[in-house]
């Protein structure tokens, strides 16, 4: 855990720019968006869109259809915003999965109609970018650091899952690599990357 | 832990990055929801995970901004959810869907059997309201503005333990309606639970009572979020906070 000693300065789901404490912040806006506060939604706006755009861009790749995807889960932020409850996870966290889990299923109906060919060969350019960050920051440079502590097989395994949004099996067809031992695999990898970006709740 | 447990936690690191199955990821809900210790872990690979998704940001085009507030001030929110038992939708404002509304319309999809099955859910749900008087009277008022819906699309899926199930949503109502046939009558310490499994955990939609020839239902669904899935379990009698074993059906999810 080479990074245990910069734990404290940590926040949850610390936000790619930005101030510490946004993170609190962030929660209690998505609060006064339960009620309809308009102005708290603006805020989560300017918060989080361009994290949405960011991960929507990664997993589906073609810009419009990202933007597309973005505002779609913003509007999912208005609509269920009574849903959030800052007991079970950050506010960030709790946007990022709505995020990601929209731009995987968007990705995954495109796919279907790909031969399997040709997502082998996408795959492969899926992970020559993974080091790659669009924006530099501070916590992309963490990230990006905290990746290379996984194992190649860890990083290979989430990876193709997070940015690739492919599913477990997919990703054990295309590393030829059991099942079981990717499913081991993405989740040692998380731990490894929770000890070292200090994720604590 | 069974075995059957162990391999589940083994699927958290899938889980948290979204590589799983429908089934398993409503499985595996099912399953965190009954481990208090599994759902810490959770909670922390979930914010691990996002923050790979944090340090990928990347500055919107301005005019996206006005749009996208503007489309969400025209959309309604859906309703905190008070209780730990949602039973009483009555009180569950259905969201209206706003003017900007981007979700496409679905094609109703109305053969022969469709009809038939939404022909018995009409009946079933008038049964239901003499015999429960007002409260229910309005959830067949619902019930019927679901499967009356130009956008109705209907679901069916075999129950595990026997049956089937027939989900109707209308995405324009937000709404949907679950009924079933052919059920096998359970123990008296045993009840039907139906559930909402959306993106962010497990929402009852109530209890299914089972009546003659195993007709079941209807329970009204929602307010319904695209990519919500449509469980069944079996809980002990009178129903749990969450789902204690896996679904005996799963249907869904809505969107797409």
């Amino acid at each position: 855990m080479t990074d245990g000693d910069q734990r404290h300065e940590s926040v949850p789901g610390m936000p790619a720019r930005g101030a510490p404490g946004q993170a609190l912040r962030l929660d209690e806006l998505l609060t006064a968006v339960a009620r309809g506060d308009e102005r708290a939604y603006e805020a989560v706006y300017d918060l989080t869109s361009g994290w949405v755009l960011g991960v929507a861009r990664r997993v589906v790749r073609d810009p419009a259809l990202a933007e597309e995807v973005m505002q779609e889960v913003l509007l999912d932020v208005w609509r269920r915003a009574s849903r959030f409850d800052p007991a079970l996870g950050s506010g960030a966290t709790w946007v990022m999965t709505l995020a990601h889990r929209r731009a995987v299923d968007r990705v995954r109906s495109e796919r279907s109609q790909v031969s399997r060919e040709r997502r082998a060969a996408t795959a492969v350019i899926d992970y020559d970018d993974v080091t790659e960050t669009v924006e530099a920051s501070l916590d992309a440079e963490r990230v990006k650091r905290c990746l290379t502590s996984l194992t190649e097989l860890q990083r290979e395994c989430v990876s193709l899952a997070y940015y690739g949004g492919y599913s477990y099996r997919e990703v054990a067809e295309l590393l030829s690599v059991p099942a079981g031992t990717v499913k081991t695999r993405m989740r040692d990898g998380l731990i490894r990357l929770r000890d070292c970006l200090g994720v604590q709740r | 832990m069974t075995s059957d447990d162990h391999e589940l936690h083994t699927l958290a690191g899938a889980f948290v990055l979204d590589a799983v199955s429908d089934t398993e990821r409503a499985s595996f809900s099912a399953h965190v929801a009954g481990c208090a210790e599994c759902r810490a872990d959770v909670s922390e690979l979930h914010e691990a995970a996002a923050r790979l998704g944090t340090a990928e940001a990347v500055r919107p085009r301005p005019e996206l901004r006005e749009l996208t507030i503007q489309a969400a001030y025209q959309t309604s929110q859906l309703a905190p959810v008070t209780g730990k038992r949602t039973n009483d939708h009555g009180t569950r404002r259905p969201a209206r869907p706003g003017r900007l509304h981007r979700l496409r319309a679905v094609p109703a999809v109305i053969g022969t059997a469709a009809a038939l099955a939404i022909a018995a859910g009409i009946a079933v749900g008038t049964h239901y309201a003499d015999q429960q008087g007002q409260r229910s009277l309005r959830q067949a008022r619902m019930v019927s503005e679901v499967l009356n819906a130009p956008d109705a699309v209907m679901r069916t899926a075999p129950v595990s333990t026997g049956g089937m199930a027939i989900v109707v949503t209308s995405r324009h109502e937000h709404m949907g309606v679950f009924i079933a046939h052919g059920l096998p009558a359970l123990p008296r310490a045993r009840s039907y639970e139906v559930w909402l499994m959306g993106p962010h955990g497990e929402q009852s939609a109530g209890l299914l009572t089972v009546r003659a020839k195993g007709m079941a239902g209807p329970v009204v669904l929602g307010p319904m979020s695209p990519g919500d899935m449509v469980g069944l379990t079996v809980e002990p009698a009178g129903g749990s906070l969450r789902p204690t074993s896996a679904p005996v059906v799963l249907i869904g999810p809505t969107s797409r």
